[in-house]
C-alpha cells in the first residue's frame, strides 16, 4: 500500500507490481498443468487397463476357461506392451516374469478394481506401479486378470513434459518482461519529451511547450502554457506600468527638486500651490498604475466568496457614508464561491458601492445573482443621476484622469478594466426614475478558462 | 478641541500638528504604539488619527485593544495602503473613518469634524434583548458568546425594530415600513426573505412566526 500511496516513479510502480504479478500468475499456471497433466494421464493409463483386462476376460471366455489354448507369451506382450497375470486354480500366466512377486500378491489380495503399487521392495520390478484386477468366472472356473503399467516410465515423460512447460513459461516470462519495460518506456517517452522541453523552457531555447502529449497529460500542458501567458502577460503590464510610471512622475520630481535646490528663490504662494500640483499628479499617476497593477485577472485556482465580500463592502461603505442605507440583495447561497480573485472582486463591488454612495441621496442596493453561466452583479443608487450624453463617457479608458467626470472617475476605469480582463460587460443606465444603475455581467466560462 | 495624533514619520507629524493647531484643535503627537495605548487610557480626546504603520506595532491591534477596553474616542485611520480589504479591516477593528495617505488637510480636518459630529449625538446606545446586543453606532450584532455580525441596514432596522420590542408582534406591514428599498412597491415576499437572513444569525427560534399575525423576537429563547 505504500507503494500505491508514494509514486515515487511512475516506472518503478509498474514494474513492482507487473512483474511479481506476471511471474506469480506464470507459475500458478504451471502448477496447474502440472496437476492436471499428471490426472489426466492417470485416467487415461486407467480406462487403457480396464479395455484390456476387459479383452482378455473376452479371450478366455472364448476359449471357455481353457488357459492352456491362450495364445500366451510374446502375442499378449506385444498387443499389450503391459504387464499382465491371468490366474485360475490350475494355472498362472505371468508376464513378464520379473513382475510375478507383485502381481501375485495382488492376485492373492482379493480386491477387484484399481490399484497402485509403490516401493514393492523387490529389485527387479518397478517401484510405481498401477493395476487393474478383475475376478469372474468361465462355468466353474474362478478367474482372476490383473494388467498393470510401469507408471514410473510414465512419470518419467510426464516430468519431462512439465519440464519443457516450465521453460517455455520461464521464457513467456522473459517476454512479458520485455513487453511491459517496452510499454512503460513508451507511455513514459511524452513525459520525458515534456521534461526536456521544460528543460529547454528553462533555459530560454523555447517559449512554449509544444508536445504531442498523450490525453493525459493535455490539461497538464495547456495549464502550463496558460500560466506562461499569464506570466508573460504580467511582466508586459508590469513594464509597460513601470514606464508609463516614471515617465509620468520624474519630470514632476525634477521641477519640485529644482524650486527647492534653488535657495535664492523665495518660496512665494504660487510656487507652493505650482509645487503642490505637481505632487498631487505623482501621487495620483502612482495610485492608478498600482491599482492597475494589483488586478490579478482571471486565475486558475483563485476564487472568492461574493457574499461575504459584499456584506462586508456593503457594511463598511455604510459606516462610511451614514446617511445613506446600504443594502444587499442576493438569491445567492451564503457560501457560493465565484471564481474571481478575492481582490479584483472587491474593487469592483468596493468602486461601484463607493461611487454610488458618493451620489445617492438616500439608499444605494448592491445585487448579486448567478444564471446561465453569468455572474451578474448591480448597483443602484437614487442620486441625480446621469445623462445620456455623460453615460457614453462613464468610466472610458483612455480619457485622462484629469479629464474624467469627478466622483465617477478612476473607481469606474478600474471597474471597466478589470470586468474586460475577465470578459465580462459593464453597463449603465438610468434607474427607475433617478439615480444610476451600472450592471456588471462576467461570464462564468471565460472567467474560468483560458488566459 | 483636543486631538491625539499617533504618527511616526515625523515630517508629516509636526506639518500635521501645526496644520491642525491652526484650525484650531490642541493636538499631542506620539510616535510609537505604546504610547499611544497609554495616553488614550489617560487622557480625555475628542478624536485620534492613527497611522496604521507604526514603528513598534500596528495601528490595527492597538485600535482594537481601545475598543476591547471601551475607549470610544472617534478613531480616523491613516495608511499608505488603500485596498478595500484594508478599509473593511480598519472600520472592522473599530474605527470611524478613513483616509489614506497621502492627504489634502482640507480634506483630513473635514472628516475629523465629520466624526466628531457624529459621535457628539450618539450616547453609547445598544438595544439588548436575550442573548443579542445590537449596537446602533457599528450596525452590527453581538451576541453572548462574543461572535459579532455586521448587518446591511435594511436587516438593522428590521432587528432593531424586533428587538426594541421583545415578545411583541411586529405585522408584515410594521415591518414593511423599515424596508428603505430602491423597489418602489416592495413585496412582504421582501419580508420573509430578510426574516430567513435573519434567522441565519440568530437561530429559527429567536424570530417566530405568528401565522397570520407577523413575526415576533424571542427574548427567551
Amino acid at each position: 500500500m505504500t507503494l500505491l500511496r508514494k509514486p515515487a516513479s511512475v516506472k518503478g510502480t509498474l514494474l513492482v507490481l507487473l512483474l511479481p504479478a506476471g511471474i506469480a500468475l506464470m507459475g500458478l499456471a504451471w502448477l496447474v498443468h502440472g496437476v492436471l497433466l499428471d490426472r489426466m494421464s492417470r485416467d487415461f493409463v486407467e480406462t487403457r487397463l480396464k479395455d484390456e483386462v476387459a479383452f482378455l476376460e473376452h479371450q478366455i471366455r472364448d476359449s471357455d476357461g481353457k488357459l492352456d489354448t491362450l495364445q500366451t507369451g510374446d502375442y499378449f506382450q506385444e498387443v499389450f506392451h503391459h504387464a499382465f497375470a491371468i490366474h485360475s486354480p490350475s494355472r498362472s500366466i505371468i508376464s513378464p516374469d520379473s513382475w510375478a512377486p507383485v502381481l501375485m500378491s495382488l492376485i492373492e489380495s482379493g480386491q477387484d478394481g484399481t490399484h497402485r503399487v509403490q516401493d514393492s521392495g523387490k529389485d527387479d520390478t518397478p517401484a510405481d506401479i498401477l493395476a487393474y484386477r478383475k475376478s469372474f468366472r468361465v462355468g466353474d472356473t474362478p478367474i482372476v486378470v490383473i494388467v498393470s503399467e510401469d507408471l514410473g516410465a510414465l512419470k518419467r515423460s510426464q516430468a519431462e513434459l512439465h519440464a519443457w512447460t516450465a521453460i517455455v513459461s520461464i521464457l513467456l516470462i522473459l517476454l512479458l518482461v520485455a513487453v511491459i519495460w517496452f510499454g512503460i518506456n513508451l507511455s513514459m517517452r511524452p513525459v520525458v519529451a515534456l521534461r526536456a522541453t521544460l528543460k529547454r523552457l528553462q533555459d530560454g531555447k523555447v517559449s512554449r511547450i509544444h508536445v504531442e502529449a498523450p490525453e493525459e497529460f493535455r490539461p497538464l500542458v495547456q495549464q502550463l502554457n496558460q500560466l506562461l501567458d499569464s506570466l508573460d502577460q504580467r511582466l508586459e503590464r508590469s513594464r509597460d506600468a513601470l514606464a508609463n510610471l516614471s515617465h509620468s512622475v520624474k519630470t514632476p520630481i525634477a521641477a519640485v527638486r529644482q524650486i527647492l535646490e534653488d535657495t535664492s528663490r523665495p518660496l512665494s504662494d504660487e510656487l507652493r500651490l505650482e509645487m503642490t500640483a505637481r505632487l498631487n499628479d505623482i501621487d495620483k499617476q502612482l495610485e492608478a498604475e498600482m491599482r492597475r497593477s494589483r488586478f490579478a485577472g482571471p486565475q486558475v485556482g483563485k476564487s472568492a466568496y461574493p457574499m461575504k465580500q459584499a456584506r462586508d463592502l456593503v457594511w463598511m461603505l455604510g459606516r462610511l457614508y451614514t446617511e445613506r442605507s446600504f443594502e444587499l440583495s442576493s438569491s445567492l447561497p451564503e457560501d457560493a464561491r465565484w471564481p474571481i480573485e478575492e481582490h479584483d472582486l472587491n474593487e469592483i463591488m468596493g468602486n461601484l458601492l463607493d461611487n454610488a454612495g458618493k451620489w445617492s441621496e438616500h439608499c444605494v442596493e448592491l445585487s448579486l445573482s448567478q444564471d446561465s453561466g453569468l455572474l451578474k452583479m448591480k448597483v443602484v443608487d437614487d442620486g441625480p443621476g446621469v445623462t445620456d450624453t455623460e453615460i457614453g463617457r462613464l468610466g472610458q479608458r483612455g480619457l485622462r484622469l484629469d479629464e474624467q467626470t469627478p466622483g465617477h472617475g478612476l473607481g469606474l476605469a478600474i471597474v471597466r478594466e478589470i470586468v474586460e480582463r475577465y470578459g465580462g460587460t459593464l453597463r449603465f443606465s438610468a434607474a427607475n426614475e433617478r439615480g444610476l444603475r451600472v450592471m456588471v455581467d462576467i461570464p462564468l466560462a471565460v472567467s474560468r478558462a483560458t488566459y | 478641541m483636543r486631538l491625539l495624533l499617533v504618527e511616526d514619520d515625523r515630517l508629516l507629524a509636526d506639518g500635521l500638528s501645526g496644520q491642525l493647531e491652526k484650525a484650531g484643535f490642541s493636538v499631542d503627537t506620539t510616535h510609537t504604539a505604546r504610547e499611544a495605548r497609554m495616553l488614550a487610557g489617560q487622557e480625555e480626546y475628542r478624536a485620534i488619527i492613527l497611522d496604521l504603520g507604526l514603528p513598534d506595532g500596528n495601528g490595527l491591534d492597538v485600535l482594537r485593544k481601545w475598543r476591547k477596553d471601551r475607549i470610544a474616542f472617534p478613531v480616523l485611520i491613516l495608511t499608505a495602503r488603500g485596498d478595500w480589504h484594508d478599509k473593511v479591516e480598519g472600520l472592522k477593528a473599530g474605527a470611524d473613518d478613513y483616509l489614506a495617505k497621502p492627504f489634502q488637510t482640507e480634506e483630513l480636518i473635514a472628516r475629523l469634524n465629520a466624526i466628531v459630529r457624529r459621535s457628539e449625538g450618539r450616547t453609547h446606545s445598544l438595544v439588548k434583548a436575550g442573548r443579542y446586543e445590537l449596537d446602533e453606532n457599528r450596525q452590527s450584532l453581538k451576541s453572548d458568546d462574543g461572535t459579532e455580525h455586521s448587518l446591511t441596514g435594511t436587516e438593522f432596522r428590521l432587528l432593531r425594530c424586533l428587538m426594541s420590542r421583545p415578545g411583541h408582534v411586529f405585522s408584515k406591514e410594521q415591518l414593511m415600513e423599515q424596508l428603505y428599498n430602491l423597489n418602489d412597491n416592495p413585496s412582504e415576499n421582501v419580508i420573509e426573505a430578510y426574516i430567513r437572513r435573519l434567522r441565519k444569525l440568530v437561530g429559527n427560534d429567536t424570530i417566530s412566526t405568528r401565522r397570520g399575525q407577523g413575526y415576533l423576537f424571542n427574548d427567551i429563547a
